[in-house]
């Protein structure tokens, strides 16, 4: 087994921030946490292509995406945890898989 | 900076702060910067949370070998505010040369075996992260890693995973280098959270 440590106390607390707390509507921050870790949801199509390209490559964001994305939220709190809950999606998708393969590599030798 | 108030603060006080620490600083307080004083009752708290665990806690890999890790992984996210920042603070403890060699290529980089063998699991947790498997962390583990080595040295790309996209996709203002050099004194007396 690895070793305890808080690491995943941390990252659980912030998949939870992430669902649970912000003025965006929980379906939809959801639907960007899905997106951002690299699946798929029926949401807006301005929302699923700025958390889309934030996944894949978040260098080629633009400012039209954003700006679009904020015009149809109508506050840049909102637009904000759009870009936040992409971005959690997509660490939280490696944190997992990371431990996922540490866990099966160290069981099989313990 | 995409978002006009993550710039200038959601609150008086923020507003206030961002001034003042400015002003102090002799510089633009950085938007990273910025983004923690953003909306504090969303997911920002628990991110810094998570990010000073990963960055300044006491373990294996020392404070610059973590930076440098940040750095390696912020470029394989084309992230230049984060090669920049975290860049500038590891070369506070690691020389600059090998800093800049590592983040242009850390398999042929004159680092350690066992950071080597670090960002090799990362690089595929970062690039791959559907192809990650047993088999790589048990290639980390059989160089020298121990369990906790390697999830320390995960969760620093996974929080980097982060802070590179939200960089990223807020577009934020690139420091000189010299004001880069001062950011990184203020991180490593304040720190994340």
């Amino acid at each position: 087994m690895t070793t305890p440590t808080r690491h995943a106390e941390l990252a659980e607390r912030l998949r939870d921030r992430v669902e649970n707390a912000g003025v965006l509507d929980p379906g939809l921050r959801a639907a960007c946490v899905r997106i951002g870790a690299g699946a798929d949801a029926e949401i807006a199509a301005a929302h699923r292509e700025l958390a889309a390209t934030i996944a894949e490559s978040s260098h080629r964001v633009t400012d039209a995406q954003v700006a679009a994305v904020r015009e149809a939220l109508g506050s840049d709190r909102a637009a904000f945890e759009v870009i936040m809950a992409a971005s959690a999606g997509a660490g939280l998708r490696r944190w997992d898989a990371a431990m996922r393969a540490i866990r099966e590599a160290s069981d099989a030798v313990g | 900076m995409r978002l006009a108030e993550v710039e200038r603060g959601d609150s008086i006080r923020h507003r206030l702060l961002i001034r003042l620490i400015s002003r102090f600083a002799g510089y633009r307080l950085p938007d990273a910067a910025r983004l923690a004083f953003y909306d504090k009752g969303f997911a920002g708290p628990a991110l810094g949370e998570w990010t000073q665990k990963a960055m300044r806690d006491p373990g294996p890999w020392s404070v610059s070998e973590r930076e440098l890790m940040a750095a390696v992984v912020a470029s394989w996210n084309s992230c230049p505010f984060c090669v920049g920042a975290h860049g500038a603070i590891a070369v506070r403890g690691v020389d600059p040369e090998l800093v800049s060699a590592a983040i242009a290529d850390f398999r042929t980089a004159p680092i350690s075996d066992r950071l080597r063998a670090a960002l090799v699991f990362l690089e595929r947790m970062t690039k791959e992260p559907d192809r990650l498997s047993a088999a790589d962390a048990r290639t980390a583990l059989d160089a020298g890693l121990t369990p906790r080595e390697l999830e320390d040295a995960a969760a620093v790309a996974a929080v980097f995973a982060i802070i590179t996209r939200n960089a990223n996709a807020l577009d934020y203002e690139i420091p000189t280098a010299e004001e880069f050099d001062k950011a990184a004194g203020m991180l490593l007396r304040r720190g994340y959270a």
